[in-house]
């Protein structure tokens, strides 16, 4: 195989995926087209160049095209369709530019910060030597992959809004389908970026790079690990989408309502008021590029996760390469499963003429309960085909199993048929204070449904797949739970973009003075539509939650191949009549090195052995040949084995074999001090709900500022523009969206620099003690105050909903004005703060696993600088 | 430029000279020529017949001042007079009722020679009076009853001419007002009519607040308005919500706070 010196720099010089995607295509193709083994791959720890990937593998590619295929054909379908009258296409343009302007200029700075992080990761891998170098351009795909998932919804919702009230005027089902599909789009293209990203990277790190680069090849752990860490680039671009989003939402929002609304009396999606475009563009930003974004993250972010420690159960099982390369690609396996049954429930998706509210609910029920079936029975096929443990399957029924009851109580919370709903809509009577205490109460109260869920199902997931007998089997289980309940993203995220596609719709109906029976049929899809984006409230939640767990259950994998990063970046020869070489790297850490190494740093690391000084039952015994302690026997944990090492068959002082048995889980704990009982680890758990209160707040005051700025320019439109009203003069659409644009772009930097150096720092002054201590909180804090901001929101909001029903006095009541107040409140809880905590707990989580070798490397000095120890 | 004769008649009484089509004064009267944004609630006026105004109001006066403006746009307005104006107008004079919404949207209704609809299956009915006088009252009387009573001489209570409109009081299944109507303190509302209910002739109207809140008021609206004195009575039959979501969906959507 030819070597291409200059690939590196073709993909730091930012050349199109399209090329990259060429090249390893061209690159892995011909070894397929040789017919070489199919089978397992055999050699999996030795320098064997000719690795192969048996055939069942390519399902999981071939599912992500056939996501992309199937978003292709619907989006093409819609275009197809007319977008209406002149008018409906004016209105239709002005969302589409509001929204292209916005993902401009989000564009803009999210390239900057790409750029400075590229760099930053490049230094930290290339100059630190403690994270591998590809992270750095895996962070750009990553990234890359899901801006790209956002611009093509974006593009397919605000194409589809006019088209679906144009077929809503045929028919119910017309518009049901075409904003449905328009939903699916998204769906289907967030998991097809996802797991095609995914599995390219595999196939270039199993297959292609040790080829292309002349290096060793990289072992399973080794690939599942820095793979890990490219969860980074989309969590980033979803930082940008969601908070973002969230601000622009909200801003333009709050300013429509506030001036159009309550003080102007302009009714809804009025083309007077000069925020109903900016609002309309917020609902494709936030419910569309956010949440594509936040789940896109999620998604990724479970493979991967539960990949890591799938590999880490399998090794630490001492399961023989076949059923490790099976433990690691499961998840992806499972991911293509998912998506060939959500193609399949997203085509059975279809209403009648005379269906109800109840019955179109049915029919997108119907939808996602014919995906998860599938997703069973194709779940047995794979593991019965990769040779899974049985408990695996019951871990994705449990996922499947979270998702539902996470809806379902979300549901239960915000639904104006439940009691929690209606207890705050009858204290509107009393005024609006009464209504907003009453809305955090219950908000408060309803974090018990999806908390209790979690924890039994981690409990469960963790305890049937063999947890309490061995930690990592317990943890991969929790893991393939997060992907399990991921797995019909496709489809559940269908039902979250369909929301803003016929909301939207159901504006240009009403702007555009269509007949009462559309307007109608284009009401009854959006209720719908409301319906389902608070259930996907609660399942980007939900999911956020347990892939942060699974991410968290990855930390300490990534802390010891950070270990493992340094001690062999410090290698040292052996003396001719030594076996190996020990080196004292100071703070309790030590390398262990054979003979043989080349100058490559990627070389050494497989003739090393990184190990920590720790007391213990499995602990070894060696002489310490260089460095401080030299000639001291100390007694070592074995933190990482290369593969040479492994096959070395090296033994310690007493004779006992030096690779038999790596550190475990809590042999980590124990060296890091990972206790309660550490002030580090709770001044960590405490910053970490530091954290979420400190993002909330941000978040909500750049609300606060970005909606005042938007109710001055709508006075001022009304003030300079009388005949705005009179419906003689034009509102300015464009200054509204510039405006939001302008706020949610400014406002969010400094969530985003916090989040992105809280871990950093937390790491490098409290160690990986504090880190822990860091996710723990954020992760706890962050779920239960994300999950009562999102149901107290959603609760409020359907409150008013309720009441302008025609309860309680209905509109113009005295109880529907504080109804107006909670919604108001409500909005920046449950679209801003809510889902920008999904990101913050998964955001902090990936940041830890990235910089896990800087920290294990240089906290120590730090902690010994400050006189901590 | 015609001049229209307007007589505005809620929340205060003016007669005003406007160059502005009915669609266009009421927007103007909702919304401002410099709107700062805080609305001033709904208008109600009606257009008058000028030729039968007669005496009381100098017409001659307002054709002199009711002129262009030097850049040729229509004088929005020229107050007339702004004080007991309903009771000098003749009851032939009153023409269309034009309502107008916070936002500006405006629906014009014209008075009927239907026959004037009097209790209606309702026991007790509940009227806003609009103008001279203000206060929302229950009563057992029929609507042209009501207005004959309350502007009858011979009463120590009476007014020359009353405009009003006639208020929903649904009740529901339990025997409290409906659940969509948005009037504030209902038990009160609901203790005035079981009050006019049970004390048969002896206490035919009773007043339930001497100034009501106007919230969510066109959709609180049951048959119509009502102007008249003891001689005549003028009914302004309100339309039903399937014709004012059919043909008028702007106004209706503006009106009930869409």
């Amino acid at each position: 195989m030819p070597r291409i010196p200059y690939f590196p720099r073709l993909l730091s010089e930012g050349a199109s995926m399209k090329a990259f995607l060429l090249l390893l295509i061209l690159l892995v193709l011909p070894q397929l087209a040789a017919g070489q083994d199919a089978g397992v791959a055999e050699g999996l720890y030795e320098a064997d160049p000719a690795r192969t990937l048996p055939w069942w593998w390519f399902f999981a590619p071939l599912s992500a095209l056939l996501a992309l295929l199937s978003a292709f054909l619907f989006y093409r379908g819609i275009m197809k369709r007319s977008e209406g009258n002149e008018r409906m296409q004016e209105i239709a343009s002005y969302v589409r530019q509001g929204a292209y302007a916005y993902l401009r200029r989000q564009y803009y700075v999210v390239g900057i910060f790409f750029a400075v992080v590229f760099l930053l990761l490049l230094l930290i891998s290339l100059g630190l030597n403690v994270q591998h170098y590809l992270v750095a351009f895996a962070f750009l795909t990553g990234g890359f992959f899901s801006g790209l998932a956002g611009f093509f919804g974006m593009k397919t919702a605000t194409s589809s809004a006019a088209r679906t009230a144009c077929a809503a005027e045929k028919s119910l089902d017309g518009g049901l389908r075409i904003a449905f599909r328009a939903g699916s789009v998204m769906g289907l293209t967030v998991v097809g970026l996802a797991l095609l990203d995914n599995t390219m990277w595999f196939l270039y790190l199993y297959l292609v790079h040790h080829q292309l680069l002349g290096v060793e090849p990289m072992n399973l752990e080794t690939i599942a690990m820095v793979m890990l860490c490219f969860g980074i680039g989309a969590s980033s671009q979803a930082l940008f989408a969601r908070v973002g989003g969230g601000i622009f939402t909200k801003a333009a929002d709050v300013g429509a309502d506030l001036v159009g609304k309550v003080e102007a009396g302009i009714p809804e999606d009025d083309p007077r008021n000069p925020a109903t475009i900016a609002d309309n563009v917020g609902d494709n930003v936030g419910d569309v590029a956010g949440m594509g974004a936040d789940l896109y993250e999620s998604y990724a972010g479970a493979i991967l996760a539960a990949s890591a420690l799938g590999v880490a159960a399998a090794v630490n099982m001492g399961h023989g390469v076949d059923t490790v390369f099976a433990f690691m690609v499961a998840p992806a396996m499972l991911a293509a499963v998912g998506i060939a049954a959500s193609v399949i429930g997203i085509l059975t998706v279809r209403g009648r003429e005379d269906a109800s509210m109840g019955a179109l609910l049915k029919t997108l029920d119907r939808g996602v309960h014919v995906a998860a079936v599938l997703v069973i029975i194709g779940a047995v096929g794979v593991v019965w085909a990769l040779g899974l443990p049985w408990s695996v399957l019951f871990a994705i029924i449990i996922g499947l199993m979270l998702g539902i009851v996470i809806g379902k109580g979300t549901e239960r919370a915000t639904a104006a048929e439940y009691r929690p709903t209606r207890t705050i809509a009858e204290q509107s009577s009393t005024g609006p204070a009464t209504l907003i205490i009453a809305g955090i109460a219950e908000g408060m109260l309803s974090v018990w449904i999806p908390i209790l869920a979690v924890c039994g199902g981690m409990l469960v997931a963790f305890g049937i797949s063999g947890g309490f007998t061995d930690v990592l089997a317990g943890l991969y289980g929790i893991g393939i739970a997060a992907v399990g309940m991921l797995s019909t993203l496709g489809l559940t995220l269908a039902t979250d973009a369909y929301g803003p596609v016929s909301d939207n719709a159901g504006g240009i109906a009403e702007m555009t003075d269509m007949p009462k029976h559309v307007r109608e049929r284009t009401d009854m899809l959006d209720a719908l539509g409301n319906t389902t984006a608070a259930i996907g409230k609660g399942f980007a939640i939900g999911s956020a939650a347990l892939t942060a767990l699974a991410l968290l259950a990855s930390y300490v994998e990534a802390v010891r191949i950070g270990m493992h990063r340094e001690v062999a970046a410090a290698y040292v020869a052996p003396a001719e009549d030594q076996p190996y070489a020990v080196r004292d790297l100071g703070y309790g850490k030590f390398g262990i090195y054979l003979p043989g190494a080349s100058g490559h740093v990627d070389s050494r690391k497989h003739f090393t052995l990184s190990a920590f000084e720790s007391p213990g039952e499995h602990t070894r015994l060696v002489e310490v040949t260089h460095g401080r302690r030299a000639g001291e026997t100390v007694e070592l944990f074995i933190a990482e084995t290369g593969s040479q090492a492994r096959l070395a068959g090296l033994e310690d002082a007493e004779g006992n074999s030096l690779a038999a048995r790596r550190a475990m889980l809590k042999d980590f704990m124990h060296y890091f001090d990972v206790t309660l009982t550490n002030p580090r680890v709770l001044v960590g758990v405490f910053l970490g709900v530091l954290m979420v209160f400190l993002f909330s707040s941000l978040t909500m005051m750049a609300v606060g500022r970005a909606a005042s700025a938007m109710v001055s320019e709508v006075r001022r439109q009304f003030r300079e523009k009388p005949g705005i009203m009179l419906g003689t003069d034009k509102p300015d659409y464009a200054r509204c969206v510039a405006i939001s644009t302008a706020g949610a772009q400014r406002e969010m930097v400094l969530p985003a620099v916090l989040a992105l150096c809280v871990p950093i720092l937390t790491g490098l002054l409290l160690g990986v003690g504090g880190v822990m201590g860091l996710l723990v909180g954020t992760l706890t804090a962050g779920f239960a105050v994300a999950v009562f901001m999102a149901n107290a929101g959603g609760a409020w909001d359907n409150a008013k909903k309720y009441v302008e029903a025609g309860n309680l006095g209905g509109k113009g009541s005295e109880a529907h004005k504080a109804t107006v107040v909670g919604d108001t409140v409500g909005d920046p809880f449950k679209d801003t703060s809510g889902p920008s905590l999904n990101i913050l707990i998964k955001l902090t989580s990936i940041v830890s696993i990235v910089v896990a070798g800087l920290i294990v490397k240089y906290s120590p000095m730090v902690s010994q600088f400050l006189g901590m120890g | 430029m015609k001049m229209h004769l307007y007589l505005i008649c809620n929340r205060f009484e003016a007669l005003v000279a406007s160059q502005l089509e009915p669609d266009a004064f009421g927007a103007y009267m909702a919304t401002g020529p410099l709107r700062q944004t805080t609305g001033e609630g709904e208008v109600l006026f009606i257009e008058i017949d000028e030729d039968r105004i007669g005496e009381p109001f100098d017409i001659e006066w307002a054709r002199q001042h009711c002129v262009p403006h030097s850049d040729g746009s229509p004088k929005r307005s020229k107050y007339l007079s702004i004080y007991r104006v309903l009771e000098h107008i003749p009851m032939d004079a009153y023409g269309q009722l034009y309502m107008t919404t916070r936002d500006g949207r405006v629906l014009g209704i014209d008075h009927t020679d239907e026959e004037i609809p009097d209790n209606d299956g309702n026991s007790v009915n509940m009227y806003m009076e609009l103008s001279p006088i203000k206060p929302l009252v229950v009563s057992s009387l029929g609507p042209a009853d009501f207005i004959r009573f309350l502007t009858d001489f011979e009463n120590p209570i009476h007014v020359p001419k009353l405009f009003m409109a006639d208020m929903l009081v649904d009740m529901d299944e339990d025997g409290r007002l409906a659940a969509y109507l948005p009037y504030p303190n209902q038990e009160h509302i609901e203790e005035c009519l079981r009050q006019v209910t049970s004390s048969g002739r002896r206490k035919a109207t009773k007043t339930v607040n001497r100034n009501p809140a106007h919230g969510g008021f066109f959709r609180t609206i049951r048959r119509g308005f009502f102007l008249g004195n003891r001689e005549k009575v003028l009914y302004y039959p309100f339309p039903d919500k399937a014709t004012l979501d059919e043909h008028h969906h702007k106004w209706w959507r503006s009106a009930s706070l869409g």
